[in-house]
C-alpha cells in the first residue's frame, strides 16, 4: 500500500469517527437476531436481579418459612435468608436465577429501573415501549417492531410475537414488520397448515402470486397506496411459508422433541416452546425478532411460595437458549456462532412489595429490573434501589438531571446498541453509553 | 385577436362618450349619438384543455376489522352461524376449532390475554385463507357435486358449470362469483382482472385430473379460495 493510500484511510476512519453520533452503540448489519421475553405478571427482583436478605426498613426478605426452597440451585441459608451469588463482573444475584448463574459472566443487569406505575398494562407498555400508556391507548411502538423495522423488512416473518406484548403504532413504520402475534407457537403452524386433498401446493402458490399482483396494481392506482402494499408484502410471503416444510417443523411436538433441554411440563408447560420455536426460527433464518411472554408471576398470595421456582424455570429457559446459540452456526456468516449476533431482552412489568401482605404475597410496586443478554452491552450491574425502601436511586446523570434510569431509557440504549437513532423513534429515553461496551 | 379590438373600439366609444348606450327592444344597440350597430353572431368562447375529474376515493383505505371479515365469510357462505361455519369447514384437514385461531385472526383472546390486533399479518391472512379454501370446497360439494341443488339455492356458485369453459364462459361464470365477493361487476374491476382469474383457473384445471373434486370443480374453488382473500374483501 502507498503511504498516500494509508494517509487517506486513515483520515477517512477518523472523520468516521468524528461523525459517529454520541448514541450510537456500533454498525447495523441486517443479519443480527432478537429475542425478547416477557415476564408476565411483574417478577420479585430481590429473588434475582436485586437480592435482599436482611429484614430493614420495609424489606422483608424471603426465607425458608416463606419460599419453597426445595428445588431451587442456588438457594444457601445464610442469616434466615439466603445467600447472595456474586460474579466477577460484580453482580450480586438471588437464587431465582438458576442455571442462568452458569453464564453470569455475560449477563447486564439493570436495577433501579423508575416504573412510575402498577398497572399491569401500564407496566407493560411502558416497559416494552417507553411510554406509558394514554387513557388506555398506546402512544409508541414496542422495541421489537422498532428492531425488526429497522433491520428485519427483508426477513420471511421480521417479528413472530407468541402472547408478547408488541404494539404496532404510527404510520412511518414499514407494514411488513407487522407483528405476527399468536397466542401459541401451534396457532401460528395450524394457520399455515393446509389439506391436500383437493387443492394443492403449486394451486396456492398461483393464488398468492396472483392477489399479489392484484394488490400491486391497486396500489399502483390508489391514491393512498400503504394497506395495498402492505397486503403484497403479506401475500407475497405466503408461499413458502404455506409450501415448505415450515408447519411440520415447528409444530409442537416436534420443537418438543428437537429441544428436550426446555421444561415443557414446569410453572410454564408448553408456552416454554416458544423459546424452541425462537431457535428454530434464527437457526433457518426465517425471522429477525421473536417475542415471547411467560406468566404466572403475579404473586399476590400463597403462589408467592413459588415464585423463586418460577424464576428458575424462567432463567433457566434463557441460559438453554443462549447455551444453543452458543453451539450454532450463524446461518449466514461463515465461521460465526448464532450467540455473537443474538441479543437477548428480557423485561417485566414491574416488581413485587419487598413487604409481605398478609396472605403471604408481595403485590405491585413501582420499582424494576431488566436484563440483557448482548455482545453489544457491557456484562455486569447498573442501577441500583435504595436500601430499606427498594425504590429507584439516581442512576446518573441525564440530560434532564439526576434521576434514576427509566424504561425509555432501557429501550434507547438497546436501539443505540444497533446504531438505531432513538429519536427517530421514541419521544424519551436516552442511550446510556455506560450500558455499551 | 378581432375580439379584442372590438373590445378595445368599444371602449373607446364609451370613454368618449357622454352618454351610455341604450338597448332597443328590438335587440339593436343604440349608441348614444343615434347611429345603429347591427347585431352580429358572438364568437365561440374559446376551447379550453381537457379537464380531469378525480373521482378516486380520498381517504385512506382501512383494513376491515377481523370481526367484519369472519361476518363477510359467514355472510357469504350461507348466513352461516360461526358454529355452523366450522361445522361445515372442519373434516379433511381442511379446518378445526375457532378457538386454535383467536389471536392469529386479530381477535382479542382473553384466555392468553392477546388484545384485539389493529393491522393485519400474514397470519391473519394465512388463516382467514385456510378458512376461506374450506368454505369455498364445501360450497363446491354443495353447489356443484350435488347436482339436485336448483340454481336458485345455490349459494356461491350460482351457475351451471361446463367442462372446459372457454374465456367467454369462464368470465360469465367468474361475474357471478365477483359479484358475491366484491360487490360488482368483473368488468368494472381496475386490472385485468378475468384474465388473471382465467389464467390461474386454467393452470389449476390443468394440474387436477381425477381426486375429491373434477379438475374443473377444483379450478373453480382455486377461484373463490382467491376471490375471498381478494385485497378488495379485505377493505373499506
Amino acid at each position: 500500500m502507498r503511504r498516500r493510500d494509508a494517509l487517506k484511510m486513515l483520515a477517512g476512519g477518523a472523520a468516521a469517527l468524528a461523525t459517529r453520533p454520541a448514541w450510537s452503540g456500533g454498525s447495523s448489519p441486517a443479519d443480527e437476531f432478537f429475542i425478547f421475553v416477557h415476564a408476565g405478571g411483574g417478577w420479585d427482583v430481590t429473588l434475582w436481579a436485586d437480592p435482599r436478605t436482611e429484614r430493614r426498613g420495609l424489606i422483608e426478605p424471603a426465607t425458608a418459612s416463606n419460599t419453597d426452597t426445595t428445588g431451587l440451585k442456588y438457594w444457601k441459608h445464610a442469616g434466615g435468608s439466603f445467600e447472595p451469588l456474586t460474579s466477577r463482573t460484580g453482580l450480586r444475584l438471588g437464587p431465582g436465577i438458576g442455571s442462568l448463574y452458569d453464564l453470569r459472566e455475560r449477563l447486564t443487569v439493570i436495577n433501579g429501573i423508575a416504573m412510575n406505575t402498577v398497572s399491569h398494562e401500564d407496566g407493560t407498555t411502558f416497559s416494552t415501549t417507553g411510554r406509558h400508556r394514554a387513557g388506555g391507548a398506546i402512544s409508541e411502538s414496542s422495541i421489537d417492531v422498532l428492531i425488526a423495522n429497522e433491520l428485519g423488512t427483508s426477513q420471511l416473518m421480521p417479528l413472530v410475537a407468541v402472547k408478547f406484548p408488541s404494539a404496532f403504532v404510527g404510520e412511518r413504520l414499514d407494514r411488513r414488520v407487522v407483528p405476527l402475534r399468536v397466542g401459541s407457537v401451534d396457532a401460528l403452524t395450524r394457520s399455515f397448515a393446509r389439506s391436500s386433498e383437493y387443492l394443492h401446493n403449486e394451486d396456492r402458490e398461483d393464488i398468492t402470486v396472483l392477489l399479489t399482483e392484484e394488490a400491486h396494481d391497486l396500489a399502483i392506482e390508489s391514491t393512498h397506496p400503504a394497506v395495498f402494499e402492505q397486503l403484497k408484502s403479506q401475500h407475497a410471503a405466503l408461499p413458502k411459508l404455506l409450501s415448505g416444510d415450515f408447519a411440520k417443523a415447528f409444530r409442537a411436538p416436534q420443537l418438543q422433541a428437537a429441544y428436550p433441554q426446555f421444561e415443557y411440563r414446569g410453572y410454564q408447560g408448553a408456552s416454554n416452546v416458544a423459546a424452541a420455536f425462537a431457535i428454530e426460527a434464527i437457526k433457518r433464518n426465517i425471522v429477525r425478532c421473536v417475542g415471547f411472554s411467560l406468566g404466572g408471576f403475579d404473586t399476590h398470595g400463597a403462589n408467592q411460595r413459588q415464585h423463586a421456582l418460577q424464576l428458575q424455570e424462567l432463567f433457566g429457559t434463557i441460559a438453554g437458549m443462549v447455551k444453543l446459540l452458543d453451539v450454532t452456526p450463524h446461518p449466514t456468516r461463515r465461521g460465526a456462532k448464532l450467540s455473537d449476533h443474538t441479543h437477548i431482552l428480557v423485561v417485566s412489568e414491574f416488581c413485587r412489595t419487598p413487604q409481605l401482605n398478609p396472605n403471604g404475597g408481595r403485590d405491585h410496586y413501582p420499582n424494576n429490573s431488566s436484563l440483557v443478554i448482548s455482545p453489544r452491552f457491557r456484562p455486569g450491574p447498573f442501577g441500583a434501589t435504595d436500601l430499606e425502601q427498594l425504590l429507584p436511586t439516581d442512576a446518573g446523570e441525564f440530560a434532564d438531571g439526576r434521576r434514576p434510569i427509566a424504561p425509555p431509557d432501557v429501550l434507547a440504549t438497546f436501539l443505540g446498541a444497533f446504531g438505531i437513532d432513538p429519536r427517530r423513534y421514541m419521544r424519551d429515553g436516552e442511550v446510556v453509553k455506560a450500558l455499551l461496551v | 385577436m378581432r375580439s379584442m379590438a372590438l373590445a378595445l373600439l368599444a371602449l373607446v366609444a364609451c370613454q368618449r362618450s357622454d352618454k351610455p348606450a341604450v338597448i332597443a327592444p328590438t335587440g339593436v344597440v343604440i349608441a348614444p349619438r343615434g347611429e345603429l350597430i347591427a347585431p352580429a353572431a358572438t364568437d365561440p368562447l374559446p376551447a379550453h384543455g381537457f379537464v380531469t375529474l378525480d373521482t378516486s376515493l380520498k381517504a385512506r383505505r382501512r383494513a376491515v376489522p377481523a370481526e367484519v371479515v369472519l361476518r363477510a365469510y359467514l355472510g357469504w357462505f350461507g348466513g352461516l352461524a360461526p358454529r355452523e361455519a366450522f361445522l361445515r369447514a372442519r373434516g379433511n384437514d381442511l379446518f378445526d376449532q375457532w378457538s386454535y385461531y383467536l389471536a392469529a385472526l386479530g381477535l382479542p383472546d382473553h384466555h392468553v390475554d392477546a388484545p384485539r390486533v389493529s393491522q393485519s399479518n400474514t397470519v391473519m391472512l394465512a388463516t382467514m385463507g385456510r378458512m376461506g379454501e374450506a368454505l369455498c370446497i364445501r360450497s363446491i360439494e354443495r353447489d356443484l357435486r350435488t347436482r339436485t341443488t336448483p340454481l336458485a339455492d345455490r349459494v356461491i356458485f350460482a351457475f351451471e358449470p361446463v367442462v372446459g369453459p372457454d374465456r367467454a364462459a369462464f368470465a360469465s361464470r367468474f361475474d357471478v362469483l365477483h359479484r358475491t365477493f366484491l360487490g360488482y361487476p368483473a368488468t368494472l374491476a381496475p386490472t385485468t382482472r378475468t384474465e388473471r382469474f382465467f389464467a390461474l383457473y386454467r393452470a389449476v384445471a390443468a394440474r387436477h385430473r381425477g381426486g375429491r373434486l373434477t379438475a374443473d370443480e377444483t379450478a373453480w374453488a382455486a377461484v373463490c379460495t382467491a376471490l375471498v382473500q381478494h385485497p378488495e374483501a379485505w377493505l373499506y
